[in-house]
């Protein structure tokens, strides 16, 4: 998430740009289909249509080029990452209220990327739609990273697995999914990664939330997905595993994959995240890698810049379509 | 597409996945992944008591009917009549309650939303969830009706020596097409019920639709082809055909074809089997096609 911005470029972009490639079953061909909003593949690890997963000819050199509302900061050595996910011209509505206008970003490979903001910011809206879930109102999401069986692993900000199966029954079931020739030892290596090796016998109903979660977590990771989208990962960890969690991140990033993850704990993000969105009323206002932004404002903490850009005021939520601009 | 596959993988060699990347890429078959997928609603259902409790409530009925009928001592055809009233009502219930929340609590838990994460399609989500759930009602239908087969064979009062279909001849084969067809109309209203399941984002609503379905089953569709014959919209000549229109009313008319008719060697025709095995066929059809619609959406 290192070089674009909420574009206002004004170009005649169709609303609903739709290059999607699919994985052909049991071979690494592709093919390039024009496909409409309706029309959404067959199967298609991003399920959304409006999210190509082509890898054009050409880089995004318009991306680069575009004009921006938000103060970008950049720092040479994550401006080298590839992008894996290009988002552009984002945005999405429930109805007539807007959630997220004119959201332009991307989300590089081997680096954390870190999307904050205030409670109803679009937070889980945008994850949602960069990882293939929700169909964008207009714009579009393009995936350039490699052919995979599974793109883009995803938890959940509220994670939660059928009763009756144990937490190892559980990600064997996931792993089966991505074809893993032994389903049951990448399950205990996933469960190993994330600290829960002794919990594999038990039923996924009586882990508490924390459990849970770091369950979800490793279920991001299963089929080592290219892009893994974290909704709120430390979200009821205690500190140890919050710090664990933003670990893992961490190693994913140095294992070359693109880690984005939504998070209100701003001081594991600060320490953790090479670049970080700060999200607001449905509009990216400032992004960049986080010691950038400190020196920009002169400020010492991420908490300083997250208070500098957002427009709420400490303890009130501003509800889109509601609370006057 | 062939350079952008190629650009992909070098992309991947970028970010240290060149050894990985192959792997990677390679899809799991459809075949992989049904199976999987319905081996976890097998693992369900087997794990589930309510679906124990259902299965215990239709063989108590199934066995009761048979043992206060004294079907048990007359035969085999004379216990499908007794059963075949009490089952076009209890067969639907139970199939519901298999399914009405298959794919609803996937969704409810984020679970589907996960699953689209993963190379698996909506077609093969829907099918798999149908078909693990449609061996545990088939076993749920088949296992007492089985038993009762057994119990009229050990102690029915006449021998019976003759295993074919021969008009005026009571027979276990008759019986045996009274179960499969019983275990088939059971896994059309389970399709129903799993496309009700996709199409709703609460328990109460699938619910609710599910009490719908169920009354259009048992009684709104035969209600419609009488008001047709009534009105005069359905003529005589098209009863039959127009009867193959309702599950239940093809569910009917196929068993009474099919046992009774052939056994007793006389009367009118009742039903056209071939329309009303092709109406069962597209409701099955018809429903998981709205389900995998429904996932997809």
């Amino acid at each position: 998430m290192s070089e674009d911005t909420p574009s206002s470029d004004g170009t005649d972009r169709p609303a609903t740009e739709t290059e999607t490639t699919e994985t052909e079953t049991e071979t690494e061909t592709e093919t390039e289909t024009q496909l409409g909003a309706e029309s959404a593949p067959d199967r298609n690890p991003s399920a959304n249509p409006n999210m190509s997963t082509n890898t054009p000819t050409t880089p995004s050199t318009d991306a680069e080029s575009k004009s921006s509302d938000a103060e970008t900061t950049q720092s040479d050595d994550v401006s080298d990452r590839p992008a894996v996910l290009e988002a552009d011209d984002i945005d999405h509505a429930y109805g007539t209220v807007s959630v997220l206008e004119n959201v332009s970003t991307t989300v590089d490979a081997g680096a954390v990327t870190a999307l904050i903001g205030p409670n109803g910011s679009g937070k889980t809206t945008l994850l949602r739609v960069l990882a293939g879930l929700l169909e964008p109102t207009a714009g579009s999401v393009i995936y350039r990273g490699d052919a995979a069986a599974r793109r883009i692993g995803y938890l959940p900000q509220q994670p939660a697995f059928r009763p009756g199966f144990t937490v190892l029954e559980t990600l064997r079931f996931y792993s089966s999914l991505v074809g893993a020739d032994e389903a049951e030892t990448d399950a205990v290596d996933r469960l190993e990664t994330v600290g829960l090796a002794d919990a594999a016998d038990r039923p996924v109903e009586a882990l508490s939330g924390g459990m849970t979660r770091l369950v979800g977590i490793a279920q991001a990771t299963i089929g080592d997905p290219p892009v893994v989208v974290l909704d709120e990962p430390a979200s009821g960890l205690d500190p140890g595993m919050s710090r664990h969690v933003f670990e893992i991140a961490s190693e994913l990033a140095a294992e070359g994959t693109a880690v984005l993850l939504s998070s209100h704990d701003l001081a594991l993000v600060d320490r953790t995240a090479d670049e970080v969105a700060v999200l607001d009323e449905g509009r990216i206002v400032r992004q960049g890698p986080p010691a950038t932004m400190r020196a920009t404002l002169e400020v010492d903490s991420l908490r300083a810049v997250y208070e500098e850009s957002v427009a709420a005021d400490a303890g009130t939520v501003r509800v889109q379509g509601v609370t006057d601009e | 597409m062939t350079d952008q596959a190629n650009l992909e993988s070098d992309a991947g060699a970028d970010t240290g996945g060149e050894v990985e990347a192959p792997m990677q890429a390679r899809t799991p078959g459809t075949a992989h992944l049904l199976w999987t997928i319905v081996g976890r609603e097998l693992r369900t259902v087997s794990r589930t008591r309510t679906f124990y409790l259902l299965a215990a409530a239709l063989a108590a009925v199934v066995l009761g009917i048979t043992w206060i009928g004294g079907g048990y001592t007359a035969g085999y055809l004379p216990t499908a009549v007794d059963l075949l009233t009490p089952l076009e009502l209890l067969v639907p219930i139970v199939a519901v309650a298999f399914g009405y929340r298959a794919i609803l609590a996937d969704e409810q838990r984020g679970e589907l939303d996960v699953l689209e994460t993963y190379p698996v399609s909506p077609r093969e989500i829907v099918l798999g969830v149908y078909a693990g759930r449609a061996v545990g009602l088939a076993a749920a239908i088949a296992l007492p009706l089985a038993v009762a087969a057994v119990a009229i064979a050990l102690t029915g009062d006449d021998t019976v020596a003759i295993y074919a279909t021969h008009a005026g001849a009571d027979s276990p084969v008759l019986f045996a097409r009274f179960l499969v067809l019983t275990v088939l109309f059971g896994l059309v209203v389970l399709a129903v019920a799993i496309a009700i399941s996709s199409l709703v984002s609460a328990t109460r609503s699938a619910l609710g639709l599910s009490v719908v379905a169920l009354v259009a089953l048992l009684v709104g569709f035969d209600l419609a082809i009488v008001y047709g014959l009534a009105e005069g919209i359905l003529g005589d000549a098209d009863l039959l055909y127009s009867l193959a229109i309702s599950p239940l009313s093809a569910y009917r008319g196929l068993v009474l074809e099919t046992t009774v008719v052939v056994a007793t060697g006389t009367g009118p025709q009742v039903a056209s089997p071939l329309a009303s095995l092709a109406g069962l066929a597209a409701w099955t059809v018809g429903s998981l096609a709205v389900a995998i619609w429904g996932v997809r959406r």
